[in-house]
């Protein structure tokens, strides 16, 4: 029995990869019994940790089990993400819930799956390719406007010249927030410089911190950074502070931490961009429960984000973070 | 100058004078040179160079230890959650932080002498476990993997002291280097570290405790990295299980371009520190040109493989002379 479930599949992979380009094959159906498996972010991230917390809670409301799979070495997602992708897919699962990070290698994979009838849910990253790819759905939001919202709210305080500090060169969604950066800071007229580091020193606040500093010496004009995640954001304080120009240069981050939210308190960061992760998991969950069982699913995208926390609402934000750990981001 | 030629560290000496000077001709005016400048690159350098002293002395014996950046990891969280989840004292989750890294080392020497396996596979394999049971273990106990950290006025002295820009890591880097040094160049030890990386057996049949030496030597990279952890934590007021993963590679790297050979039994001290400083002055001084920063890392690759020849011809030579 187990042999013939093994033949079937590939049967139908393979259809999969005839029919592709040419006309879909006849819808399948997924296989009942199959797991529910999340391909999402690594956990080591406090931005993954808390989707996966939303995953967990969501999972335990409707009773439904799941698998999280998800990299531990971050040094090579582009193509690490497709080889977990393909392997939840040949375990025929009955459902997949999936961040699309890399689209280049994920999309056609994902295309597969739903010619061979998986229903797939796609979260996180991934809006503006889930309408084509056969995907029931999304929910999230696009790092472009959230990187968008960013400039807009420099722009309008007045810098002049932006800094967008990449510390994950290579990863489409993190370079899409500071092309939405730059995108709306050159509409308001401004200025942009758009520096990376290497990826070896993605998680080293020392590493991030002097190569800020540099940056800041080689360009006096500088007055605004919009970094991508709450570590940098920290270094880039540090770097402002180290070239003796606080209060001179606006610094806005995506993402939380308890660092990043007691420095928008005291003033020091202007504000953090949210994409609310924890609802990205949870209310994926909730879609994949109610489709399974009744067949419904929202129409459209579902927007998660991005929620601006800056000094009117971040009191809330830290006392949220701070009794119930790990919803809100960092602890 | 036959004689100067031959010393392992002269390759790693002159890149670095080279190198700086070329920065200093690059980034002129951006303050690269001054003070400030100078400290910052330091600070790089010192973190990464308390890690790379005793991973220079372990491979000099002929291992490889690539669990330390998770240990730096490992011991940041044990800090942070230690302090801030449980409210413990602050010295004793240093200590406990830095038994676990020992711990690390003990197991990877263990593991490498009794199975004979190639180090770079068993520590390879130990810094997943480590990263994996950090960030496991942290879970479970906070549902986090990285937190914040409580710690008392005179450990933020210890630890993360500033003077105007120039941390007091700069001294633990200094402080680390000497007793490298010491121990590598002046004690009974260090002939065991080199006979140990020369050839194993022969050492065994003269009577050098080579297994023991390996051991102590794991133990040591596991401290230290647990030792910046712990400064990484305190500076940075939080603990995450990530810190240090850059480390894993780093550090052979500088120690390589230091000029200690990657099969054992020849290098120093004094080449290891002046590779972690050329580290530190290209992954900051090119920030500092207003270049496209998407370079830095053709930089070093280039720098590594420049540096690898060049330390191959100078060891032909020194043997050459005998």
């Amino acid at each position: 029995m187990k042999y013939f479930k093994g033949i079937g599949t590939a049967a139908v992979l393979s259809a999969g990869f005839l029919a592709a380009g040419a006309d879909r094959a006849a819808a399948q159906t997924a296989n009942p019994d199959g797991p529910i498996i999340v391909v999402s972010g690594p956990l080591s991230w406090p931005f993954f940790a808390a989707v996966k917390q939303g995953f967990d809670d969501g999972a335990e409301t409707f009773g439904i089990d799941f698998q999280y799979v998800a990299v531990t070495d971050t040094a090579n997602m582009t193509s690490d993400y497709p080889r977990l992708l393909q392997q939840a897919i040949s375990r025929d699962p009955k459902m997949l819930l999936v961040g699309e990070f890399f689209p280049d290698g994920m999309d056609p994979l994902i295309r597969e799956a739903t010619d061979a009838g998986i229903p797939v849910l796609i979260h996180n990253s991934g809006q503006t390719l889930w309408e084509e790819n056969g995907s029931i759905g999304f929910v999230g939001e696009e790092p472009f406007q959230m990187g968008y919202r960013a400039g807009e709210i420099q722009a309008a305080e007045g810098v002049t010249l932006g800094l967008c500090f990449n510390q994950v060169p290579g990863n489409p969604t993190v370079e899409a927030r500071c092309d939405g950066y730059i995108a709306a800071m050159e509409e308001a007229g401004a200025d942009t410089i758009y520096e990376t580091i290497g990826t070896g020193d993605a998680t080293n606040p020392q590493a991030l911190a002097q190569a800020m500093s540099g940056i800041l010496q080689a360009n006096p004009g500088i007055d605004g950074i919009f970094t991508l995640n709450a570590v940098p954001a920290m270094s880039a304080l540090q770097a402002v502070s180290n070239v003796g120009r606080e209060g001179e240069v606006m610094v806005g981050t995506a993402d939380l931490s308890n660092e990043v939210l007691e420095a928008i308190q005291d003033g020091r960061l202007a504000f953090a961009m949210d994409q609310q992760p924890y609802l990205q998991g949870f209310m994926s969950m909730q879609i994949a429960s109610h489709f399974l069982e009744y067949g419904l699913h929202p129409i459209g995208h579902v927007k998660t984000g991005p929620l601006v926390i800056d000094s009117s609402n971040v009191e809330r934000t830290l006392e949220v973070n701070n009794e119930h750990t790990g919803i809100r981001g960092a602890f | 100058m036959r004689k100067l030629i031959r010393r392992p560290e002269i390759g790693a000496v002159a890149a670095f004078l080279v190198t700086y000077l070329f920065f200093v001709v690059m980034t002129s005016g951006a303050g690269f040179v001054s003070a400030d400048g100078t400290a910052g690159w330091l600070n790089l350098a010192a973190e990464l160079g308390i890690v790379a002293v005793p991973v220079g002395l372990l491979m000099i014996s002929g291992e490889f230890d690539l669990s330390i950046g998770s240990t730096v990891g490992m011991a940041s969280m044990i800090l942070a959650l230690g302090t801030r989840y449980f409210g413990l004292p602050d010295w004793s989750m240093i200590l406990l932080a830095l038994v676990a890294g020992g711990g690390v080392g003990l197991a990877n020497g263990l593991a490498v002498v009794r199975t004979g396996l190639p180090s770079f596979i068993v520590t390879l394999a130990a810094n997943f476990i480590v990263i994996g049971g950090t960030m496991g273990v942290s879970r479970l106990i906070a549902n986090v993997t990285s937190s914040s950290v409580a710690v008392s006025d005179p450990v933020k002295w210890l630890f993360a002291a500033r003077w105007d820009q120039a941390n007091i890591a700069i001294l633990w880097w200094a402080a680390v280097a000497l007793v490298g040094w010491w121990v590598l160049s002046k004690s009974p030890f260090g002939s065991w570290i080199y006979a140990t990386g020369g050839n194993a057996t022969a050492a065994r049949g003269a009577g050098v405790p080579v297994d023991r030496v390996k051991i102590r030597l794991f133990i040591s990279t596991g401290v230290a990295a647990a030792f910046v952890g712990v400064i990484q934590a305190v500076q940075w007021n939080s603990g995450n299980a990530t810190y240090g993963m850059g480390y894993v590679f780093q550090a052979p790297i500088v120690v390589v371009i230091g000029g200690v050979l990657l099969t054992g039994g020849y290098g120093t001290v004094v080449g290891v520190v002046f590779g972690t400083a050329l580290f530190g002055v290209i992954s900051t001084g090119i920030f500092y040109t207003g270049w496209n920063t998407d370079w830095v890392q053709l930089f070093l690759g280039a720098l590594l493989g420049v540096a690898v020849f060049a330390n191959t011809q100078i060891r032909r030579l020194a043997l050459q002379g005998r």
